[in-house]
């Protein structure tokens, strides 16, 4: 296998590479895992705070994908699927953690999960954003990036995290406004 | 907002939020604006279009959503050492059972013996062989009829992408030509009909690995 056999699947729209998967072609599906993975576990990332738990977030999504992947009605929707499946599993691990933690404490700023690499790696890549939305607290984090980056519907992710829809918005709004705040150069 | 030197994320963020609020949006509220602006500000609501304050929170919550996107693709340029070790264990870690699919006969002289193919190793084989004609990529492969019935009709149906700059029309002959010589070969098929949908174009692939 590797990089060099799959070469001349390199270019391959994502529905042709998404079809030959769904019919166990290991080349094609390490292609898509190439070009999607990075960008899915980004997002992850974002939902859940934690890299380490994004990477098991984005494994798991691949390993459900490859098996499922012959269900997928439209193939051409590869991504979006992912990135569905991402976050569904994202919520999961949420609701994972809630049960052990208390909900009140939820919302506390999660500035401390912030590893000194991470802040120098953030500020390398001067992106203001980022910073912003890693400083906001758990809760907004989460639902931020859940709407505004997985587009989630607000009525799910309220469903799925078990609170009421106002908290959802709430949140929502207070972290859109905290980061709109910080990029002073937005205004 | 004070100017203690405390550590900003231990601020309340409603503390933090001067030019944000109500009275500085003509009474608007951002979750207000966040839906106007889902709705792609329509209808037109003059009292938020008049606002300048609301229409600079309007401005920069439509900033926020399209740089999101362009964070995260920053973000996930970062690692690609890490990406290979990642991605390896999710290639290790996936199941190698092919999806045999239905058994398709072949007869032989011994009545005693049962020979079978598999439809998934006919999708195998249909892809390698049109794939080697160069200039186009193979995707969904799909054989119509009862095929585990000798000489029953089947009609195959079969999606490509082509790479740019070809005849579209020569490329889909050949492909069904090259398909309907190899299931010769191989299988026993009365093959009816070979459709194939040339479904999008790509670039010709490039020296470098992904």
């Amino acid at each position: 296998m590797g990089a060099r056999s799959s070469n001349f699947l390199n270019t391959a729209p994502d529905g042709i590479l998404a079809a030959r998967a769904a019919d166990r072609d290991v080349a094609a599906f390490e292609v898509l895992v190439h070009r999607h993975g990075p960008l899915m576990r980004a997002y992850a990332a974002k939902v859940l705070g934690v890299a380490s738990e994004a990477d098991d977030v984005v494994q798991d999504v691949f390993i459900q994908a490859w098996d499922q992947l012959d269900r997928l009605s439209d193939v051409t929707a590869v991504k979006s699927w992912l990135m569905r499946m991402v976050s569904n599993r994202s919520i999961e691990r949420i609701r994972r953690r809630k049960d052990l933690v208390n909900v009140d404490d939820w919302d506390a700023p999660v500035a401390a999960n912030l590893t000194p690499e991470h802040v120098v790696e953030v500020k390398l890549q001067m992106n203001a954003l980022a910073t912003a939305v890693d400083r906001l607290p758990e809760m907004q984090r989460q639902c931020w990036a859940l709407k505004e980056i997985g587009g989630v519907p607000y009525a799910e992710i309220a469903e799925q995290l078990g609170v009421p829809v106002s908290t959802v918005r709430g949140q929502l709004a207070r972290a859109r406004r905290t980061i709109i705040q910080e990029m002073e150069a937005w205004r | 907002m004070t100017d203690d030197n405390l550590d900003p994320t231990s601020l309340d963020p409603e503390e933090m939020l001067d030019g944000m609020n109500p009275e500085d949006l003509d009474g608007h509220t951002i979750d207000e604006l966040s839906d106007y602006l889902d709705a792609g500000r329509e209808p037109r609501n003059e009292s938020i279009e008049n606002s300048p304050g609301a229409r600079i929170a309007l401005d920069a919550l439509a900033r926020l959503r399209n740089e999101s996107w362009a964070m995260l693709e920053v973000e996930a340029l970062a690692d690609p050492d890490r990406d290979q070790s990642w991605i390896k264990n999710v290639l290790t870690n996936i199941s190698r059972e092919s999806r045999a699919g239905r058994d398709i006969p072949i007869s032989h002289p011994d009545p005693a013996v049962r020979l079978n193919i598999t439809e998934g190793s006919v999708r195998g084989l249909i892809r390698v062989a049109a794939d080697g004609i160069g200039g186009s990529i193979i995707g969904k492969v799909a054989l119509d009829g009862d095929v585990t019935v000798p000489g029953e009709a089947i009609s195959l149906d079969v999606t490509a992408s082509a790479t740019y700059g070809q005849n579209l029309k020569s490329l889909s002959q050949l492909i069904r030509e090259k398909i309907a010589a190899e299931l010769a070969i191989h299988t026993e098929l009365n093959v009816v009909a070979i459709n194939v949908t040339i479904q999008d174009v790509h670039p010709e692939p490039t020296e470098e690995t992904p």
